[in-house]
C-alpha cells in the first residue's frame, strides 16, 4: 500500500487564463477534438469599469471517495494506491454511468475509442517520477501537484495555510482538487448565466442561454461544451422495465387478490414481460458505446455498482418469466412460490433503478427518497395497462378486465398523487430546484404537464372511473391504458432530461 | 537523478519538487528517454524518444521547445518546454504544444508549387526544388546585372532567419531588400522609446518590479508572452501591484490591481497627467534626472537665456506640464482623476522598481500614438526606474545577437519602395503602403519573395494587395517561403514550403529578462537521423528520409539560391557562402552555426568543453546558453582605456566623441558608455524632431488621435472600433493549422458595451453592419462590460479563408468564400460555408465541432500611416447598424478606388525628407540592415 495520495492545488491568483494547461493535455493523451480533459472557464462580473473577469481550471477531482469508480460495471475506473483514480479502457463498456455519477463533468467519451476518458493525473508519467503536462507547461506555475500525505509537500503546505476551496464539497465525494483564490460563482455553474455565444467561441450546448443581459448576474463567458449524456434510449428503458416489470407483478397481484386464473396471467402475461425484458436489454445494449463488451458485466463486474446487480436482478427475472411462462402453459397455472418470487424480482426489476440513480451522484433530481416507490407503482400502472389491453385482446372475462383497471385506477392515482408530492415538496438542493422548475415552468413543461401529467394520469384516471363506476363502455378504459403508457413514457424521458438540466460544471 | 550543470540557474530554483516528482526528463538522458505510452496506459508499454531541444515557431517569444522523436517511427510524440532555457524556463503557452498539431498538419505543403493558372485562381502543379532555384537565380542574376537592385524585395513576418544572419545575404548580394511587419504592428511603441534612448524597445524587469504599468497585453500576448508573465506573475506573487491601462478588459487587465480603461488615444493624456503629479509633488528621481536626462541641450536650445540649471528646467517643466491636471486628463480618458493620482502616488513609492511596458496598444492604434511611450518613458526616467533591478531597461541590453561568419560590407543602397521620403522617421519600412506605392508606380519589383508573412490578411486594406499581387507588371515574380497556408500564398507564383519550429535552424535571441541568452533552433529530424548515424548534405533529404516531403530551411534556401545567381563568383556574391572551413566550397549550415558557437558566443566554448562536447554540439544537446544574468545599468559603464583613446571630451555638453561620433557621455567625471543617442543621454528633448520639421513634437506632449471623442458622433451610429487586440491561443495567421488552438477560439464577435447595445436594440448574436471609409464588414454582437461605452472591439485574429474548397487554406480555420470584383476597385467576399468537416489521415478532421471562422475585418481598414513613426494607425471611426435581410454573416464590401484615396490623405500629413544636409533619414536613428553612411543621402 502506497502511503501517497496525490492532488492538485489549482492557484487562480497565478492563473492567467491561457490554455496552455488544456492543450499540453491534448497533446500528451492525443485527446480527440470535442471532448476535454481539463479546461478553462472564464466569467465575468460587474459592470463597467468595476468589470473583472475570472478563471478557472476544471478538470476530475481524483476524490477520494469518488462516485464515478462505484458506479463503474466494470472496473475500469479505480482508485490507485497513490490516489490517482485512473481508468483502464480496455474494461470500459461505454455505458455512460461514470458521466451521470460525477458531479464535475470530469468525464467524457473518447469518440475513436467509444470509451470514457478523463484526467488520471498522467498516472503514466507520475508512474516514472514526472509531473503531469498540464504542470510543466504552466506558463506561471498556477498548478502544483504533489502528494497531500506528506505534510511537508508544497501541496500540503498550501492547502494547509491557505484559504481553499473544493468544488461541491456538498456531494461528499472528498475532491483532492484545491483551488487557491477562486472566485466562488465560477465553482457553482448553476449561478451562472451566458449569452448565445462566447467571448470568443461558438456556445455549442444551449442548456443555459439567456439572452437578457444582466450586469448583476454573473457570466458565463467562456466554457467547453457537455453533451446530454443518456437520452431516449435511456427514457425507453426505463419503460420497458416499467411494462416487463408489471406484467408480471400487476398479474401476481391480481392473482394472489382474485384467485382468478386463466390463459392470460399463465401464458399472455409472461409472454409479454420476457418480451419487454428483451427489449430493456436490448435498449441497455445498444445504449453502450461499446455493445460489444456489454458482457462484461458478467465478466468483469464490480458489485457495488448497481449497473451490474440491476443486470443480476434483470436476469433472475428472466429465469423466474420463463419458469412462470412454461408451468403455465404446461400446467394451466402458476404455484404459489413462484408467484411470489417473481413478484419479488419484479419489484427488484421495477426498483433497482432508483439505486443506480441514486448512484449518479452528478444529478440532484435523481436523489429523490420518492423515486423507489414510484418506479414501484410505475411498474404496476404499466403491468395494469398491459394486462388490460392484453386482457380485450385475448378477450378475458369483464371480471378480470374490471379487476385491472381497478388496479390501473389505484396505480394511477398513487402515481399521480406522488408526482405531485415530487413537485411539490421542498427540493434539498439548487440543482434539483434548477431541474424541478425545467418540469414544472421550464422547457419541459409542455412534455411534463401535457403527455406526462395530462395525458399519462388526468385523463385516464377520469376514463376508468368512468368506465368503474359510471359502467361506460371498455373503450374508455381501453385508451385510459393506452393513455396511461404513452403518459408513462412522457414521464420517463422528461425524467431523464431534466434530472441532466443542471450544469455540472 | 537531475543533472544540474548546464541548467539555468533560474530553472533550477524554479523547479521546486512536488510531492517527489521532477518536471522532466534529466538531460544527461536525453538522447535515449523511454517513457510509457499513454495511448497503452494503465497497460506498461515504453517507447524510445530521442529529445532534442529547439524554438517555438509562433509568436516573436522564441521560447525553447524539446521535441520527443520516436526512435522507431521518426515522428514527433510531442514538444514540451526546454528546461535549460533561461527565457522561457521549460514553460509554454497554449501555442507551444500545439506546435505538434503545425507540424502533423494533415494539409501541410510537403512540396514545392507552382501556380498553374491564373494568379489567385488556387490552381497548382508540384515542380522541382531545382526548377525553383533556377527560374529564381536566373531573374535574380539578370536584376543584380541590369543595375535593377531595387527590385528584388524580402518581405518578412518573423520569427527566425532575422537580424544579421538575414542581412548576409541581403547585404552579400548588394542590395537593400529587407521589408517587415513592423509598421503595422510596433512601429509607434519603437518610435517613442527610440527618441528617447535610442535602443526601440523596453526590457522590463517585472519579477523584481513594485510596481508594474502594462499598456500591452503581455499575460495574453504580445512580446513576449509567456517568458514575461511567468515574470510579471512572480512580481505580483512578490507584492507588486500591476496597472493595467487598456480600453477593453483584457485577459492582463483581469489580474491587475488597477484597470485603466481610457479612451483610446487619450493614454499620452493619462501619462502626462502622472508625470504632472511627480513633478509637482516632488516626487521625482532628481539625481537620476540630473545626470541622464538631456536636460542641459533643452536649456541650450529653447531657453538659452535662463540660468543653465537644473532648477531652471523643473520650473519650466513644471509649467509645461502644468496643463496636463488628472482632471484634464479624466475628462480626456473617463479614468477618474483620483486613480490617476493614486496610481502616480504608487509609481513614485515603487521609484526604481517601476516596470513599465507598451506594446502596440495605443501606440498601434492612433495617430500619434508614438508619443505614448515617449510619455511612458518620461514617467519611468522621473521614477528612476531606467536600467535599474526591477525597472525598466533598454531592450539591447538583455539581447545577444552573435555575429555570423562571412558578414559583408553595407550597400550603397537604398530602397524608397520600403524607405519611402515621405517618412524619413519611419521606425521601419513603409512596408503597408506598398500596393500603393506600385499603383503609383514608384516602381516595380521583378522578385518578391514574401516569408512567413500574409499581408493579403493581415495588413489593412487587403483588397489592394491582392489587386498589386495579381498584377504581373506590379510584380512579377512572388515566391511564398511558408510552412503554412496563407491567403498571400493564393497570389504567389510558387508555394515553397519551410520547415516549422522543428524543421529548420534558427538563432534566436530575445529580452525578456535582465540576462542575455542565446536559443537554437533545429531541425529535430534531421539531428534525430545524424545520431542515429545517417548524413545529409540538405535539412530536406533528411525530412524525405522522415516522411515530411521536401520541406526545406531557409538557410539552406538562400545559400543555394546564392551560389545559382553567382555560380563562378564573378558578381562577388558566392564568396559569403563559402565554408569558413574548406576554401571555396559551399557553406553548410553546420558550418555556418559551428563557426558562431565557436567564435562569438562569451563562455560558450568553455561550457561546452566542460561536458566534453564542441560548441555545437553543446548547442544541439541544449538547445540554449546563457551568456550572462542581471544585467543593469549598463549606461553608467565607464568605456574602457582602448575606447578613450583618441576621444575627445566637449565641454559644453560633456560628450565624448571620437573619429566624429559620440560614444559616451561624461557623468560626474566619469566617462559613461551612456545611451545610443546623439546627447549619449535620454532625450526628453528631440532635437532631431525639430530639425526634421516637427519643432512642435520635440517633448513628450499628447497628440489628439484621429479617433479622438470629439471626432465621433454618436447621433450618426458612429463609434470608435478597436481592432488590434489578440487572443491567448492565436498567433495571426501562423497558427491556422493548429486544431486544438481553433478549438479553444473560433470566433471574433465585435465586443459591445450593454449600454450601446441597448441605445441600438442589439443583443448578442445580433448582426451588425460595421462599416469604414472605404467598406464594410458583417459581424454579430458581443455584449459585455468588459469595455469602455462608446467603443467596440474586434480581435482581428479570426477571419481566416480561402478560395477553394479542398486546397489553399487549412480547412481547421477557414471559410470557403466567394470573391468577386464588379466593376473597378469594388470587392465582394461573402461566405459560402464556415469550418467544416473533411476527410484526412487525422481522425479529428471528419468531426470537427465547430463552424465559426470568424470574420477578416482587416480588408475593410484603408491605410492610416502615422507621418511621424509610420506606424498604421489601426484604430477606427466606423458606423454600426443593424445588418440587413440581404447581409450575411462575413460579408465584406471594399472600394479600393476609396482606399487609395485615404493614403493619399494620410499622405499629406507627411513632412518629407530631406532633412538637414540632404539627408534622407537621421543617421543616428536605428536603421534595420543598415547601408552606406552614402545611401542616407540623396543622390548618395
Amino acid at each position: 500500500m502506497s502511503d501517497k495520495n496525490f492532488g492538485f492545488v489549482i492557484d487562480q491568483n497565478r492563473c492567467i487564463g491561457c490554455h496552455a494547461c488544456t492543450v499540453a493535455c491534448k497533446e500528451e493523451h492525443d485527446v480527440p477534438v470535442g471532448v476535454f480533459r481539463t479546461w478553462v472557464k472564464y466569467v465575468e462580473k460587474g459592470a463597467f469599469p468595476d468589470t473583472n473577469r475570472h478563471f478557472g481550471v476544471l478538470r476530475c477531482n481524483h476524490c477520494d471517495a469518488a462516485p464515478c469508480i462505484e458506479i463503474c460495471p466494470t472496473k475500469a475506473l479505480f482508485r490507485r494506491a497513490d490516489g490517482i483514480v485512473d481508468f483502464d479502457n480496455s474494461r470500459c463498456i461505454g455505458c455512460k454511468s461514470c458521466m451521470q455519477a460525477c458531479p464535475y463533468d470530469a468525464l467524457y467519451i473518447d469518440p475513436n475509442s467509444n470509451t470514457a476518458a478523463k484526467c488520471n493525473f498522467c498516472a503514466h508519467r507520475v508512474e516514472q517520477e514526472l509531473s503531469p503536462a498540464c504542470v510543466i507547461v504552466c506558463p506561471t506555475q498556477a498548478i502544483i501537484a504533489g502528494d497531500l500525505a506528506e505534510p511537508t509537500s508544497k501541496i500540503s503546505r498550501i492547502v494547509a495555510r491557505e484559504k481553499v476551496s473544493v468544488r461541491k464539497p456538498e456531494k461528499g465525494t472528498e475532491p483532492k482538487v484545491f483551488y487557491v483564490g477562486v472566485e466562488g460563482d465560477l465553482l457553482q455553474p448553476s449561478r451562472l448565466v451566458a449569452q448565445s455565444s462566447y467571448v470568443w467561441a461558438e456556445r455549442r450546448d444551449d442548456a443555459k442561454t439567456r439572452e437578457d443581459f444582466d450586469p448583476l448576474q454573473t457570466r458565463e463567458v467562456y466554457d467547453v461544451s457537455h453533451s446530454t449524456r443518456w437520452g431516449p434510449k435511456i427514457s425507453a428503458y426505463l419503460w420497458t422495465k416499467s411494462i416487463a416489470a408489471g406484467a408480471l407483478l400487476a398479474p401476481a397481484i391480481l392473482l394472489e387478490l382474485t384467485r382468478r386464473a386463466g390463459n392470460l396471467f399463465t401464458v399472455v402475461c409472461p409472454l409479454l414481460a420476457l418480451i419487454a425484458l428483451a427489449a430493456t436489454s436490448l435498449l441497455l445494449i445498444f445504449d453502450l458505446k461499446r455493445p460489444d463488451r456489454f458482457y462484461y458485466l458478467i465478466t468483469k463486474p464490480n458489485f457495488r455498482s448497481w449497473l451490474v446487480l440491476g443486470g443480476y436482478i434483470l436476469m433472475g427475472y428472466g429465469a423466474l418469466a420463463t419458469a412462470w411462462l412454461l408451468l403455465g402453459a404446461i400446467t394451466g397455472a402458476v404455484p404459489h412460490l413462484l408467484t411470489w418470487c417473481t413478484a419479488a424480482f419484479a419489484m427488484g426489476t421495477a426498483g433497482y433503478s432508483a439505486f443506480l440513480f441514486a448512484q449518479a451522484k452528478g444529478r440532484d433530481l435523481w436523489q429523490s427518497p420518492l423515486f423507489l416507490w414510484h418506479l414501484l407503482v410505475q411498474s404496476v400502472t404499466a403491468g395494469a395497462a398491459v394486462v388490460l389491453l392484453a386482457g380485450v385482446a385475448t378477450s378475458a372475462p369483464m371480471e378480470v378486465l374490471r379487476d385491472s383497471a381497478m388496479l390501473l385506477f389505484a396505480a394511477l392515482l398513487l402515481s399521480a398523487a406522488m408526482v405531485l408530492a415530487e413537485i411539490a415538496l421542498p427540493h434539498a438542493t439548487e440543482d434539483a430546484a434548477l431541474a424541478n422548475r425545467s418540469l414544472v415552468k421550464g422547457q419541459y413543461r409542455t412534455q411534463f404537464w401535457g403527455l406526462a401529467v395530462g395525458a399519462g394520469f388526468a385523463v385516464p384516471i377520469v376514463l376508468s372511473a368512468l368506465f368503474l363506476f359510471e359502467g361506460l363502455t371498455v373503450w374508455f378504459v381501453i385508451v385510459s391504458a393506452v393513455l396511461a403508457l404513452a403518459g408513462l413514457f412522457g414521464y420517463e424521458d422528461v425524467w431523464v432530461k431534466a434530472g441532466q438540466v443542471a450544469p455540472l460544471s | 537523478m537531475k543533472s544540474s550543470l548546464p541548467l539555468s540557474p533560474d530553472a533550477l530554483a524554479l523547479d521546486a519538487p512536488a510531492g517527489g516528482l521532477s518536471s522532466y526528463p534529466p538531460s544527461d538522458r536525453w538522447h535515449d528517454w523511454s517513457e510509457y505510452d499513454p495511448k497503452e496506459w494503465p497497460r506498461k508499454v515504453k517507447k524510445r524518444y530521442g529529445l532534442i531541444p529547439t524554438i517555438c515557431f509562433n509568436c516573436e517569444a522564441a521560447c525553447g521547445l524539446v521535441a520527443y522523436v520516436d526512435k522507431e517511427t521518426l515522428k514527433i510524440k510531442k514538444f514540451e518546454g526546454n528546461p535549460e532555457h533561461p527565457g522561457s524556463r521549460g514553460r509554454n503557452c497554449a501555442k507551444g504544444p500545439a506546435t505538434l498539431n503545425q507540424v502533423m498538419d494533415p494539409e501541410r505543403i510537403l512540396y514545392p508549387l507552382r501556380r498553374a493558372g491564373k494568379r489567385g485562381e488556387g490552381k497548382w502543379e508540384r515542380v522541382s526544388w531545382d526548377q525553383v532555384l533556377d527560374d529564381l537565380a536566373a531573374r535574380i542574376r539578370s536584376a543584380l546585372k541590369e543595375g535593377r537592385k531595387n527590385e528584388i524585395m524580402y518581405h518578412v513576418g518573423r520569427p527566425g532567419h532575422e537580424l544579421v544572419y538575414n542581412q548576409r545575404i541581403w547585404h552579400a548580394w548588394g542590395i537593400d531588400a529587407h521589408n517587415s511587419h513592423t509598421n503595422v504592428c510596433s512601429a509607434g511603441a519603437r518610435t517613442g522609446y527610440a527618441f528617447w534612448h535610442g535602443y526601440d524597445r523596453p526590457s522590463p524587469d517585472y519579477a523584481n518590479a513594485k510596481f508594474i504599468l502594462l499598456l500591452s497585453s503581455h499575460l495574453e500576448a504580445g512580446h513576449y508572452f509567456n517568458p514575461h508573465a511567468q515574470r510579471i506573475i512572480d512580481g505580483k506573487t512578490s507584492g507588486a501591484k500591476i496597472c493595467v491601462m487598456d480600453t477593453r478588459l483584457s485577459n492582463t487587465a483581469s489580474k491587475a490591481d488597477y484597470w485603466l480603461a481610457p479612451w483610446p488615444g487619450s493614454e499620452a493624456a493619462v501619462l502626462l497627467a502622472m508625470c504632472n503629479v511627480l513633478i509637482r509633488e516632488n516626487l521625482f528621481d532628481r539625481d537620476f534626472v540630473s545626470r541622464w536626462v538631456n536636460w542641459p541641450e533643452f536649456l541650450r536650445e529653447e531657453h538659452p537665456n535662463e540660468p543653465q540649471s537644473l532648477e531652471t528646467f523643473i520650473e519650466i517643466l513644471k509649467q509645461m506640464y502644468a496643463e496636463y491636471t488628472p482632471e484634464f486628463a479624466a475628462r480626456e480618458s473617463g479614468v477618474a482623476a483620483a486613480t490617476i493620482v493614486e496610481v502616480a502616488h504608487e509609481i513614485a513609492r515603487a521609484g526604481s522598481a517601476f516596470s513599465a511596458h507598451i506594446w502596440r496598444n495605443a501606440a498601434a492604434g492612433n495617430l500619434g500614438g508614438w508619443q505614448v511611450p515617449r510619455a511612458l518613458v518620461f514617467l519611468t526616467a522621473l521614477a528612476g526606474a531606467i536600467g535599474t533591478r526591477g525597472g525598466t531597461s533598454p531592450s539591447s541590453w538583455d539581447k545577444f545577437v552573435p555575429a555570423p561568419p562571412l558578414m559583408p560590407p553595407a550597400p550603397n543602397a537604398w530602397n524608397e519602395m520600403m524607405w519611402a521620403p515621405e517618412y524619413p522617421l519611419a521606425s521601419f519600412e513603409m512596408s503597408f503602403l506598398l500596393p500603393h506605392f506600385l499603383k503609383e508606380r514608384r516602381g516595380k519589383l521583378a522578385m518578391y519573395f514574401s516569408r512567413a508573412y500574409n499581408p493579403v490578411w493581415t495588413n489593412p486594406d487587403g483588397m489592394s494587395w491582392m489587386e498589386a499581387l495579381s498584377d504581373e507588371s506590379m510584380v512579377e515574380r512572388h515566391a511564398c517561403l511558408t510552412p503554412t497556408w496563407s491567403e498571400t500564398a493564393l497570389f504567389a507564383d510558387y508555394v515553397l514550403p519551410m520547415g516549422h519550429a522543428s524543421e529548420r535552424h534558427d538563432l534566436m535571441s530575445q529580452e525578456t529578462h535582465a540576462g542575455r541568452w542565446i536559443g537554437f533552433r533545429q531541425p529535430v529530424l534531421r539531428v534525430e537521423l545524424e545520431r542515429q548515424g545517417k548524413k545529409f548534405n540538405f535539412t530536406y533529404e533528411a525530412h524525405r528520409e522522415a516522411g515530411l516531403g521536401e520541406v526545406w530551411e531557409e538557410d539552406e534556401f538562400w545559400i543555394e539560391l546564392s551560389w545559382r545567381i553567382d555560380p563562378d563568383g564573378a558578381l562577388g556574391i558566392r564568396k559569403y557562402f563559402e565554408s569558413p572551413y574548406r576554401a571555396g566550397e559551399k557553406l553548410t549550415v553546420d558550418e555556418f552555426y559551428r563557426w558562431i558557437f565557436e567564435n562569438s558566443v562569451p563562455g560558450l566554448p568553455e561550457a561546452a568543453s566542460a561536458e566534453g562536447l564542441t560548441p555545437l554540439e553543446y548547442m544541439r544537446k541544449y538547445g540554449a546558453f546563457e551568456i550572462e544574468g542581471n544585467c543593469y545599468g549598463l549606461h553608467t559603464m565607464e568605456l574602457s582605456a582602448a575606447e578613450l583613446a583618441g576621444s575627445t571630451i566637449d565641454p559644453a555638453t560633456s560628450e565624448i566623441s571620437k573619429n566624429g561620433a559620440a560614444i559616451g557621455v561624461s557623468i560626474d567625471g566619469r566617462p559613461c558608455r551612456g545611451f545610443p543617442t546623439p546627447s549619449r543621454k535620454l532625450e526628453f528633448y528631440s532635437k532631431t524632431l525639430k530639425e526634421w520639421k516637427w519643432p512642435e513634437y520635440t517633448v513628450p506632449t499628447y497628440i489628439k488621435s484621429h479617433v479622438h471623442r470629439d471626432n465621433i458622433h454618436f447621433e450618426r451610429n458612429e463609434i470608435l472600433l478597436l481592432p488590434t487586440f489578440r487572443l491567448p491561443t492565436l498567433i495571426h495567421s501562423r497558427t491556422g493549422n493548429s486544431k486544438w488552438l481553433y478549438e479553444i477560439s473560433h470566433s471574433n464577435p465585435v465586443w459591445m458595451h450593454a449600454a450601446d447595445a441597448e441605445r441600438m436594440g442589439l443583443a448578442s448574436g445580433d448582426l451588425v453592419k460595421v462599416e469604414t471609409s472605404i467598406g464594410y464588414f458583417i459581424d454579430k454582437v458581443w455584449v459585455t462590460e468588459a469595455i469602455r461605452p462608446g467603443v467596440i472591439a474586434c480581435s482581428h485574429h479570426l477571419g481566416r479563408w480561402r478560395l477553394q474548397e479542398n486546397s489553399g487554406g487549412e480547412r481547421w480555420s477557414s471559410a470557403l468564400v466567394n470573391l468577386t470584383q464588379d466593376g473597378q476597385g469594388e470587392w465582394k467576399m461573402r461566405q459560402v460555408h464556415g469550418v467544416r468537416s473533411f476527410a484526412s489521415g487525422d481522425r479529428d478532421s471528419s468531426r470537427i465541432p465547430w463552424e465559426d471562422a470568424g470574420v477578416h475585418q482587416n480588408l475593410v481598414f484603408a491605410v492610416q500611416p502615422d507621418p511621424v513613426s509610420g506606424q498604421h494607425c489601426w484604430h477606427q471611426k466606423v458606423t454600426v447598424t443593424r445588418a440587413s435581410e440581404q447581409d450575411h454573416y462575413g460579408d465584406v464590401q471594399v472600394d479600393t478606388n476609396k482606399a487609395h484615396e485615404e493614403y493619399r490623405r494620410w499622405l499629406e500629413l507627411t513632412r518629407p525628407a530631406p532633412g538637414p544636409e540632404n539627408l534622407r533619414r537621421p543617421p543616428w536613428m536605428i536603421r534595420v540592415y543598415r547601408p552606406r553612411p552614402e545611401a542616407f543621402r540623396f543622390g548618395g
